[in-house]
């Protein structure tokens, strides 16, 4: 590549403006280092062997060493043992050992070095905000998929879904290769067959459907193509998307402003949120995007601290993390939404123009009436509303509303009264971004619906991984219209409810395996390349479309869909403007991951809305159900991922199962006791599920979230896992976006004599008389005590010192950025090899998480406040499992690190009664896949991380602070001569975390990000009592400390815990 | 009295033999030797590889260097074996008449990899990284292990370029492993405590 292409690659990157505005966007296209993300390394772009050459003068080789570039073999530990290869015994003379082998290569791709790993950019698919990952692969499998550093959605973090996404590709489940139905079964068949006896039936039908789920970047656009190519008109392509927050927003957008389309919510630069029943930080539409946004613009930060307030009837994830959080009654989200409407039109210098303030004072003036006695049915008093409208004008900030936790008719409704509380404390251009470029919305509004009319017309139906069977109320009976499509072909990737009703099941490549891309933000592009061949006998979904079309000889004009995105991105290329030729382009964005340049745009006037509020919701006054979608589950297509379903749920930390959230006073009255199974009865079904005490949740609300209670017998691990809540939902529909409702359903409870034990990761939410385990702070405090340092690692004591050498490993977790989204439980079993044991061991209290997540409730049982404490091997320096330990397996290293020595350990537990923390995990089995009647599941043996030694039973584990990434950053900096810098390691749940909350590195380098957190006035650390009044608690001295969360108010009547006298 | 003495003696005596024996049994290799860990007989193991290859011919007599085929060794935990594709460079033209080049050959030909037996293993809990010990340098950039690279591959291979097929040279047991580690370096000022050659905690290697 030449100089000037070079500089014109850079000049691509750079901006008009910043996606962030925190300035993380800063993503030039650099020439390619070694160690940097890879395209693609099997089948490279025609001509482009000067950016190869350029990958090899960039290495420092020696001239022997290029000579042998070619020379190459596998490593025992990382390849043989993912293979699973057997060690067969040999007896060579009088010596007794495992016989294991190496495979050389027969030639060496270029980018592989042995034992090193090699990074690919590529893009999440794991829900439709398209985060960019980067993908670590050994060996030529992957091993952990991390989020993109410069990617702008996902800015280096990932959630838990993201993580999982390993085992997805793993899992031994996995459909293996192409079915076709005969009578009752599906039998296995091969590929041709499949192609020649579907485009045959193809090929005589006359009304041919695509459904998909919602296809990320130009999929759409092809299945219309392919749609075309069969003669059929673009109608036919029909979208199902469980999650309804993104159509109800995208029709409300649509409707106010003529255009479907989703903002882009800048957290980060909204010092007031308020969410009215919103999910954002949950399972929202970016997670990770607006955790990193909020984290950002809400946690304390140098004396400031952001504000959320938040109006809910149940209890979310999000609204957990409230300053202050009201509880509406249920179906209220309007009358709220408007309320504050209402006392912002009233609040002087809010802003709109004449003409929207006009159409909104009408519409406010034509439900006077309703919205004058509204203040008692919504339970909130009017001064609440006028405070938050004062406070919304005087800062930058931004009204949420909607989420999966609400969803009835009146969804879309409510995002169009969100828009008219936005556009008065003008958040659109400010908080709320549209750009331009061209971009459809990946969810058609009311598509199921439509299909569902039009399915007695269809003779065959294409079903691309979407499973209405499950997740569409059977009330809306998806299954019968399905039944009767003479000819349905599902692709999918498990086997699921779509077998029952399929002529033909074929497996789809994960994504991993997939060409792809996507656009999570208008004129912004997401690249997804594949990282590994198909591990099973799958294809990728729309080369099966391209294959059949070959097939019935009407084929389109390229060889794969990789072909196709060749061709698409062409206009992409066009618009960039750049010099450099296409084939380079598409190098540099395959390596990067994204390319992009936004240019925000001004949203258009109000259109007329008035007749969407001619009539206005009533408050539910009935016990109501509502069932949002989990926040790991999502709607129940992860449900057969174990780590997922072990990570438990955040607020109630139950695993495997599926619960009936009562709020306590409710369970009370009506004599229901903890765990007791009610049978929950609606005027279309009944189902028998098992009570749980949530507090905060509406007296009159029952929350039984979506997810579990699969009922395909073929996948065992997802099977029989709860129970689904949508029998109990009437057929109806949003009003204007034709979404399903899944909320505000009237029911029955009836109270029956059965119990059910519910697998809670934690038994208890009450931290009772102990003060040194959470720790508060109010901003008051913080700005008394601005300049003043804590000394964590000092106490007055009788212990010998400890030795130290020049590192000293530390943690710091800020308790009040850490959302409770456990993205870091998953990012560490993943990393770690750590198993998943199932519901009965976690019944006995054998979990084996290394970090768990802690969630304390505070206060009023009607509306607590709640605390999300990640708790992880705390690393004493005094540490009494050390001393303990008979036969020296766990011992303290000289960079303050506890190490646990598995080949040592004889499992006597000794050290896991002595820890205070609870932290030391025992192996009471050797988990693995396959034995799945004990429900001990997972490492699938290709599916472990190499650099971690596989536990087996008998031997106790717990958090190691990564050491393998600590040793890697060793050997990385002992061959360049340095020592390991600030941020070399990053510990895998420091990595993921789309908060920020966890920072790791060397206490003893006083430059260092965590010395400075260390010696911060809100540093404490666990148990170790309250040092400003000499109580030191244990003594145990962790190297893991805590930051204590801060809260905008003094507790009322409480003393301050720590402090400064 | 005699009697009830020699009557101890020979009870102490049974005691003692059926004691060492039982020791002999144990330390002893045999089939109940758990095949997990290695031992101390491990050196010299010598097993049959697909091909005889010489390490006396190509190091030794050709003096081609270690890292022209182990190129892996510097940059990597792993030191790697030459891919097929690196041996055919110079065997498509050189002896191709002998009969492990016309099996390499054939076997290149048909895309079908060669499985060696691997000599040098350690268990699977752990973790030693030849960049590490064959790249290491000190703070001022000097190589610690010096700069004949050759020589150091020779500190734990043995003398490779005097072997025709590779046998197992040195146990690779962790005692063997810690007598290096262990060693003292110079201290850095006179009168400080010497430092260890290298991290002698169990999370150096164990992790």
């Amino acid at each position: 590549m030449s100089k000037q292409e070079v500089d014109e690659l850079a000049k691509l990157a750079e901006k008009p403006e910043v996606f962030a505005p925190s300035g993380s966007f800063e993503a030039p296209v650099r020439d390619v280092k070694p160690g940097e993300y890879y395209a693609y390394a099997e089948e490279r772009l025609p001509g482009i062997t000067e950016v190869e050459g350029s990958v090899e003068a960039d290495l420092p080789v020696s001239p022997q060493e290029k000579l042998a570039t070619q020379g190459f073999s596998l490593d025992r530990r990382d390849v043989l043992r993912l293979f699973g290869a057997s060690a067969v015994a040999s007896s060579a003379g009088c010596i007794q050992r495992p016989e294991e082998h190496i495979v050389s290569y027969i030639r060496k791709p270029r980018d592989q070095v042995p034992g090193v790993a090699t990074h690919y950019a590529s893009t999440c698919d794991g829900c439709a905000s398209s985060c960019g990952i980067v993908v670590k692969t050994k060996g030529g499998r992957p091993v952990k998929i991390e989020g993109h550093d410069e990617h702008p959605v996902s800015q280096g973090a990932l959630c838990g879904v993201g993580q999982a996404g390993l085992q997805a590709l793993y899992h031994p489940e996995r459909l293996k290769g192409p079915r076709v139905r005969v009578g009752e079964r599906l039998d296995e068949t091969t590929w041709d067959d499949v192609f020649e006896r579907i485009a045959k039936t193809l090929g005589s039908k006359a009304k041919i459907g695509i459904l998909t789920g919602a296809p990320s970047g130009h999929a759409l656009e092809f299945y219309k193509e392919v749609l075309s190519n069969m003669g059929q008109g673009e109608d036919q392509l029909y979208t199902w998307e469980p999650n309804g927050l993104f159509t109800s927003i995208a029709k409300a957008h649509e409707f106010a402003f003529g255009e479907l389309d989703l903002p882009r919510v800048e957290l980060s630069s909204a010092q007031l949120v308020v969410g009215i029943s919103s999910d954002f930080l949950d399972v929202g539409t970016a997670p990770v995007f607006h955790g990193k946004g909020f984290s950002r613009g809400h946690a304390y930060a140098l004396g400031k601290r952001g504000r959320f307030v938040a109006f809910e009837s149940n209890y979310t994830l999000t609204g957990a993390k409230a300053d202050e959080r009201h509880v509406i009654n249920p179906g209220a989200e309007v009358l709220v939404t408007l309320l504050l409407v209402r006392s912002l039109m009233e609040e002087p210098g809010s802003r709109g123009s004449v003409a929207q303030r006009k159409q909104i004072a009408d519409i406010l003036e034509l439900q006077k009436s309703v919205l004058d006695e509204a203040y008692a049915k919504v339970g909130i008093e009017k001064t609440v509303f006028d405070e938050l409208a004062h406070s919304l004008l005087q800062m930058p900030s931004v009204i949420l509303a909607g989420g999966s936790s609400v969803f009835d008719h009146n969804a879309t409704q409510l995002q169009l009264a969100a828009i008219f509380a936005n556009i008065l404390i003008g958040s659109y251009g400010a908080t709320l971004m549209f750009e331009d470029g061209w971009m459809p919305c990946p969810v058609v509004p009311g598509d199921l619906k439509r299909l569902l009319s039009n399915a007695e017309d269809l003779d065959a139906l294409i079903v691309v991984d979407t499973n209405p069977i499950f997740s569409a109320p059977p009330s809306w009976e998806v299954r019968k219209v399905l039944e009767r499509i003479p000819f349905v072909v599902s692709i999918q990737n498990f086997p699921n409810e779509m077998d029952d009703v399929a002529e033909f099941v074929l497996p789809n490549n994960h994504y991993l395996e997939s060409w792809g891309d996507a656009q999570p933000v208008a004129g912004f592009w997401s690249m997804r390349q594949p990282v590994v061949r198909s591990t099973t006998n799958s294809r990728q979904a729309e080369d099966i479309l391209l294959w059949v079309l070959a097939y019935m000889e009407k084929s389109l004009p390229y060889k794969d869909y990789r072909a196709y995105l060749r061709k698409r991105w062409q206009k992409i290329y066009d618009m960039s403007g750049t010099k450099v030729s296409y084939d380079h382009f598409l190098q540099a964005v395959t390596r990067r991951g994204f390319v992009g340049r936004l240019q925000t745009r001004t949203v258009a006037e109000l259109s007329n809305v008035r007749d969407h509020f001619r009539g206005l919701p009533e408050p539910l006054t009935e016990l109501s159900l509502i069932s949002p979608l989990d926040s790991r589950l999502h709607d129940g297509r992860y449900a057969h991922l174990p780590v997922l379903q072990e990570a438990g749920d955040p607020i109630t930390t139950i695993t495997w199962d599926t619960w009936a959230g009562f709020n306590p006073h409710t369970m009370e009255a009506r004599g229901i006791r903890q765990g007791q199974v009610v049978k929950v009865k609606s005027s279309v079904g009944e189902i028998e599920v098992t009570a749980f005490a949530v507090p905060g949740v509406h007296k009159n609300l029952v929350v039984v979230p979506r997810g579990n209670g699969h009922q395909d017998h073929r996948s065992t691990i997802s099977y029989k896992n709860g129970v689904n809540p949508l029998p109990l939902f009437l057929r109806a529909e949003d009003r204007y976006s034709g979404q399903p409702v899944t909320s505000n359903q009237k029911i029955e409870v009836v109270v029956t004599e059965k119990r059910y034990r519910l697998a809670a990761l934690q038994k208890t939410s009450d931290i009772g008389e102990r003060s040194d385990i959470i720790k508060k702070h109010s901003l008051a405090t913080l700005k008394r005590n601005f300049n003043k340092k804590r000394d964590l690692d000092h106490v007055p004591d009788l212990f010998p010192k400890l030795e130290e050498g020049e590192y000293k490993w530390g943690m710091s977790i800020d308790l009040d950025r850490c959302t409770g989204c456990g993205a870091c439980m998953i990012a560490c079993s993943v990393e770690n090899n750590v198993p998943q044991v199932g519901r009965e061991q976690i019944l006995l209290g054998r979990t084996m998480h290394w970090i768990r997540l802690d969630r304390y409730f505070h206060g009023d049982l009607n509306n607590p406040k709640a605390t999300f404490q990640p708790v992880m091997c705390q690393h004493c320096n005094h540490a009494p499992c050390e001393a303990v330990c008979p036969v020296y397996a766990t011992t303290h290293d000289e960079e303050g690190m506890n190490a646990m020595t598995y080949n040592r350990c004889v499992g006597t537990r000794y050290c896991a009664n002595a820890c205070p923390y609870k932290v030391r995990r025992f192996n009471w089995w050797t988990h693995k896949w396959g034995e799945m009647g004990k429900r001990q599941m997972d490492r699938n043996p290709r599916a472990v991380n190499p650099d971690v030694t596989v536990r087996t039973r008998g031997v106790m584990e717990k958090c190691s602070l990564c050491v393998g990434r600590i040793r890697d950053a060793k050997h990385v900096a002992k061959a360049e001569g340095r020592k390991v810098k600030d941020r070399d390691v990053r510990t895998a749940c420091q990595q993921t975390c789309p908060a920020d909350a966890i920072e790791f590195g060397n206490v003893k380098d006083p430059t260092s990000r965590i010395s400075s957190l260390r010696t911060h006035y809100r540093a404490y650390t666990m148990l170790n009592g309250d040092p400003d009044h000499h109580h030191y608690g244990l003594k145990t001295l962790p190297s893991v400390n805590y930051l204590a969360e801060v809260t905008l108010k003094e507790a009322p009547g409480k003393k301050e815990t720590g402090s400064g006298h | 009295m005699v009697l009830r003495f020699c009557w101890i003696a020979l009870t102490a005596t049974c005691l003692l033999m059926s004691g060492s024996s039982y020791a002999w049994w144990m330390w002893t290799p045999g089939d109940h030797v758990d095949d997990s860990t290695q031992n101390m007989f491990d050196y010299g193991y010598h097993p049959k590889q697909p091909i005889d290859f010489s390490h006396e011919l190509h190091a030794g007599k050709r003096e081609i260097p270690c890292q022209y085929c182990h190129s892996a060794a510097r940059r990597s935990i792993s030191a790697g074996i030459p891919s097929m594709h690196t041996c055919m460079g110079c065997h498509q033209y050189v002896r191709t008449d002998k009969e492990p080049i016309q099996f390499l050959t054939q076997k290149y030909q048909e895309q079908d990899p060669i499985r060696w037996t691997k000599v040098n293993d350690l268990p699977d809990y752990v973790r030693f990284s030849h960049q590490a010990h064959l790249g290491a340098k000190d703070h001022e950039g000097k190589l610690l292990l010096g700069e004949d690279e050759d020589q150091v591959c020779i500190a734990c291979h043995g003398p490779v370029k005097e072997m025709t097929t590779y046998a197992q040279w040195t146990p690779l047991q962790m005692g063997w492993c810690i007598s290096c580690h262990n060693q003292k370096r110079e201290p850095e000022s006179p009168g400080a405590e010497p430092k260890n050659f290298a991290a002698v905690s169990c999370n150096t290697c164990h992790y």
